[in-house]
C-alpha cells in the first residue's frame, strides 16, 4: 500500500464527467440568466421598492453561514492542539472556501450597476455594515484559500504539483506546517466570528425595518452558521465517502452528529426562546396566551424552520441508536440546512412585509406603470422570486459545487497517512466514481 | 449654517395631490414612480374617511386627513449611514441628496428607510412625454432616487416645486438654523410633529396638527431670504426638457 498523497478522484469516470459537465452548464446558463438580467435591469425580478432585496440577499446570507462550519471544524481542534477531526479538516476548509465564493458572487446580481463594483474601493463609506461586510468577506475568502493551501502544501509537494509553489515535502516542514496551523486557527476563529456578526448587523442596525433592529441578530447568526456550516460539512463529507477516495470517519459521523443536535439547540431553543419570550411575556396576560404567543410562529417560513429544521433534526440526533446511523445524521444535517435557508427567508420577509407609515395608498412599487389606469401602489409588501432569480442562483451554487468536486479531484484533501488509519463508512466498498474503486486501489 | 427644512401644515392640506404631481413633473419622475406621495389617514384606500356613518340617530365617528410624505431630510438619516459607496450624503444645507453615477443600485438605503422615500429604477423610466418633463435629468435603470428638496432650485433662490404646486399654501419651506425664518417660528409656534420621530432620525420635516398657521408666506416662487423675482426666468435661465420646449411651439417660457 502506497504513502504516496493522492487527490480524492483519480480520474473522472463517465458519472463523474457528467456531473462535472451539469455543473458546467448550469453555471453558464446561470451566467447567461445574469447577462439577460443586466440588459433587462431588475425588472425581470420579483424585487420591487417596498421589498427591495430578494433571494439573492437571502442566499447571499445563507451562503455566509454555509461557509462557517469547515474552517471552525478545521480550526478549534487546532488551536488545542488537538488531532481531532483532522481527517475532515482540509475539506471542510475547501466547503468553507466555495461556500465563501458563492456567497460573495451572490452580490452581483442583486445591485443594479455591477459595473460600479469598484466604488466599493474607491469610495468606501466606513459607517456602513456593508463596507465592513465587504472587507470581512474578501478577508476570509482570502484566508481559507490560504489555509486550504497551508494544510495541503506539503502533500502537494509530494505529489509533485505545481500547486506547492517550491514548498517541499519534508518532515521538518511538515512539523512547521502543524506550528502555523496552529496561529492560522487563531486567527481564523475570530475571522469567522466577525464574519457572522458583521453579516447579521447589516440587517440589525436597521432602526426602520421592525424585528431587523434587534441585538439577537449578531448572535443567531453566528449560531445558525454553525448549524448550516456543520450540516453542510457531513453532507459532503459523507457524499465524498461514497464517491471518492475519501474516507470519513464512521465513529465521526455520530460525534459531529451530536455536536450539530448540541447547536441546533442553542439556536433553536435558546436563542429563539430568548428572541420571543420577552415580547411574548410582555404582549398577553394569561399564561397560555403568553405560552402559544411565544410558541406559535405566524409565517409557514417559521415552522419550516423551527420543525422542519429544528424538531425533527433534533429527534433524529438525540437518540444515541440512531445517531450511529449514517442516513440518519445525512438526513438530520440536509433538514438543518434546509431549515436555516428559511431562517434566512423568514428575517428577510419580516423586514418588508409592513410599512411603517401604512396609510393608504402606500407606496409606489417601481415596476407596475404599463399605461393609463394601472395600479402602481401597494401597502404590504410581497415578494415571489422568478425563473430567471432561480435560474441565476442555481448558476453560482453549482459554481460552488463545481469548486468543491474540482478540488476533491486535484488537491490531496486527506493525506494518505490519515486516510490509511480511517476506518471509512463506506468501509472498502467499490468507490462508485472514476471507474477506479478502492479495493483495486488498496492493493496496489 | 444652514439647514433646509419644511414646516407642512396638515390643517391647511386638502388632500388635492397637486404637490405630487408639481413633483414629479418637475423633476422628471418615472410613471413607476411618485416621490412625493400623499398619503389618506382614514379608510382603508386613499380619499376614504375612517370611522362610522352617521346613521339611525347615531353620532358619525368619520374622519379623514391627509399626509404628505417625501424624504424628510434626517440629520442623522440612515440612508446615508448606510450607502456603501458615498453615493448618498447629506449636504453643507442640510439637503440629503444622490449622485447617480456613484450608485451602484445596491438598495440598502431603500431598506434603511424607515420612511420608504426612496425608489429604485428596475426598468428603464418612462415618462409623458417620453423625453422627459421639468429641469431635472432623467436617471437611468440601476439606481436609487428620490425628493431632492428641488435643489436645483433652491440653488437658484426658488421654492421647491411642491410648495410652489400647493394651492393651499400649505407647505413652507426655509432654513431651519435661522431663528427667524417662517419655519423656525412656525415650529416654535405651532404644535407640530415629525413622522417616526421615535427612530431618532430627527428628520428636518415638521407637520402642524391643531391650530392652522397662516401658511406659506409669500406670493412670489423665491425661497425665502433670496431676492425677489420677477419671473421664473430670473433665476432659472436653463429651459425646461427639449420635449417640453418642443411641444410648447419652441418658445420659453
Amino acid at each position: 500500500m502506497s504513502d504516496h498523497p493522492k487527490p480524492m478522484i483519480d480520474g473522472f469516470g463517465t458519472r463523474g464527467k457528467l456531473w462535472v459537465g451539469l455543473l458546467v452548464a448550469l453555471t453558464a446558463i446561470g451566467f447567461i440568466a445574469w447577462g439577460y438580467q443586466i440588459s433587462q435591469g431588475l425588472i425581470v425580478t420579483g424585487m420591487d421598492n417596498l421589498f427591495s432585496w430578494g433571494l439573492y440577499i437571502m442566499l447571499f446570507v445563507f451562503f455566509v453561514g454555509l461557509s462557517a462550519g469547515g474552517l471552525i471544524l478545521s480550526s478549534v481542534p487546532k488551536f488545542f492542539h488537538s488531532k481531532r477531526y483532522e481527517s475532515v479538516a482540509a475539506l471542510g476548509v475547501l466547503i468553507s472556501f466555495a461556500s465563501i465564493v458563492v456567497a460573495g458572487l451572490m452580490i452581483l446580481p442583486d445591485i443594479g450597476r455591477p459595473e460600479r463594483i469598484h466604488h466599493f474601493l474607491t469610495a468606501p463609506d466606513f459607517r456602513s455594515p456593508m463596507v465592513w461586510d465587504f472587507m470581512v468577506v474578501m478577508a476570509y475568502g482570502t484566508f481559507c484559500a490560504a489555509y486550504l493551501w497551508l494544510l495541503t502544501r506539503r502533500d502537494l509537494a509530494a505529489m509533485g504539483s505545481r500547486l506547492a509553489l517550491g514548498v517541499e515535502a519534508t518532515d521538518s516542514g511538515r512539523e512547521r506546517d502543524r506550528k502555523l496551523g496552529f496561529w492560522a486557527a487563531a486567527i481564523a476563529i475570530p475571522l469567522a466570528i466577525a464574519l457572522h456578526s458583521v453579516t447579521g448587523w447589516i440587517f440589525a442596525l436597521q432602526i426602520g425595518r421592525g424585528d431587523w433592529f434587534n441585538p439577537l441578530v449578531a448572535p443567531m447568526f453566528i449560531m445558525k452558521a454553525l448549524v448550516s456550516g456543520l450540516a453542510l460539512v457531513l453532507v459532503v463529507a459523507i457524499l465524498a465517502d461514497r464517491f471518492t477516495r475519501f474516507r470519513m470517519p464512521r465513529d465521526q459521523v455520530a460525534d459531529l452528529g451530536k455536536i450539530l443536535w448540541v447547536v441546533i439547540s442553542i439556536h433553536i431553543i435558546y436563542l429563539v426562546a430568548a428572541e420571543r419570550l420577552p415580547h411574548a411575556w410582555a404582549g398577553e396576560f394569561e399564561f397560555w396566551a403568553i405560552t402559544s404567543s411565544f410558541l406559535i410562529g405566524d409565517t409557514v417560513y417559521f415552522w419550516l424552520w423551527t420543525v422542519v429544521g429544528g424538531a425533527i433534526p433534533l429527534a433524529l440526533l438525540a437518540v444515541p441508536s440512531l445517531r450511529k446511523r449514517v442516513w440518519v445524521v445525512f438526513v438530520a444535517s440536509l433538514l438543518a440546512i434546509v431549515g436555516i435557508l428559511f431562517e434566512g427567508i423568514q428575517l428577510v420577509f419580516k423586514g418588508y412585509d409592513e410599512l411603517n407609515i401604512g396609510h393608504s395608498p402606500g407606496v409606489t412599487t417601481g415596476t407596475g406603470y404599463e399605461g393609463i389606469g394601472s395600479n402602481i401602489w401597494m401597502t404590504a409588501g410581497a415578494y415571489t422570486p422568478t425563473l430567471v432569480e432561480l435560474i441565476v442562483s442555481i448558476g453560482l451554487i453549482a459554481l460552488g459545487a463545481l469548486i468543491v468536486t474540482l478540488g476533491l479531484r486535484y488537491l490531496p484533501i486527506q493525506s494518505e497517512e490519515v486516510r490509511s488509519r480511517t476506518d471509512g463508512i463506506s468501509g472498502g466498498r467499490a468507490a462508485t466514481d472514476g471507474g477506479i474503486d478502492r479495493e483495486e486501489h488498496d492493493e496496489q | 449654517m444652514t439647514s433646509y427644512g419644511m414646516v407642512i401644515d396638515l390643517e391647511r392640506c386638502i388632500g388635492c395631490q397637486a404637490c405630487a404631481i408639481s413633483c414629479s413633473q418637475e423633476n422628471n419622475v418615472s410613471l413607476d414612480h411618485q416621490w412625493n406621495r400623499i398619503l389618506t389617514e382614514g379608510g382603508d384606500s386613499i380619499d376614504t374617511p375612517d370611522g362610522e356613518y352617521p346613521e339611525n340617530g347615531k353620532d358619525g365617528t368619520l374622519e379623514m386627513n391627509h399626509l404628505p410624505t417625501a424624504c424628510q431630510h434626517c440629520q442623522n438619516a440612515p440612508c446615508v449611514k448606510v450607502c456603501p459607496v458615498n453615493a448618498t450624503y447629506t449636504r453643507e444645507d442640510g439637503i440629503v441628496e444622490i449622485d447617480y453615477d456613484q450608485c451602484i443600485g445596491c438598495r440598502y438605503c431603500m431598506t434603511a428607510c424607515p420612511y420608504n422615500a426612496r425608489v429604485f429604477n428596475y426598468d428603464e423610466p418612462e415618462t409623458q412625454p417620453a423625453d422627459g418633463t421639468g429641469h431635472v435629468e432623467q436617471r437611468d435603470v440601476g439606481v436609487v432616487e428620490k425628493c431632492t428638496f428641488c435643489s436645483h432650485r433652491v440653488e437658484k433662490g426658488l421654492d421647491p416645486a411642491c410648495m410652489v404646486g400647493c394651492p393651499a399654501d400649505a407647505r413652507i419651506a426655509g432654513d431651519l438654523d435661522d431663528p427667524e425664518s417662517t419655519v423656525s417660528r412656525y415650529v416654535r409656534k405651532y404644535e407640530t410633529d415629525q413622522l417616526l420621530e421615535e427612530l431618532d432620525t430627527e428628520p428636518n420635516t415638521y407637520y402642524i396638527r391643531g391650530e392652522m398657521s397662516p401658511g406659506r408666506p409669500q406670493a412670489g416662487n423665491e425661497l425665502e431670504g433670496t431676492e425677489p423675482k420677477e419671473t421664473l426666468l430670473d433665476a432659472d435661465e436653463e429651459p425646461p426638457n427639449e420635449a417640453v420646449r418642443a411641444s410648447s411651439g419652441g418658445e420659453w417660457p
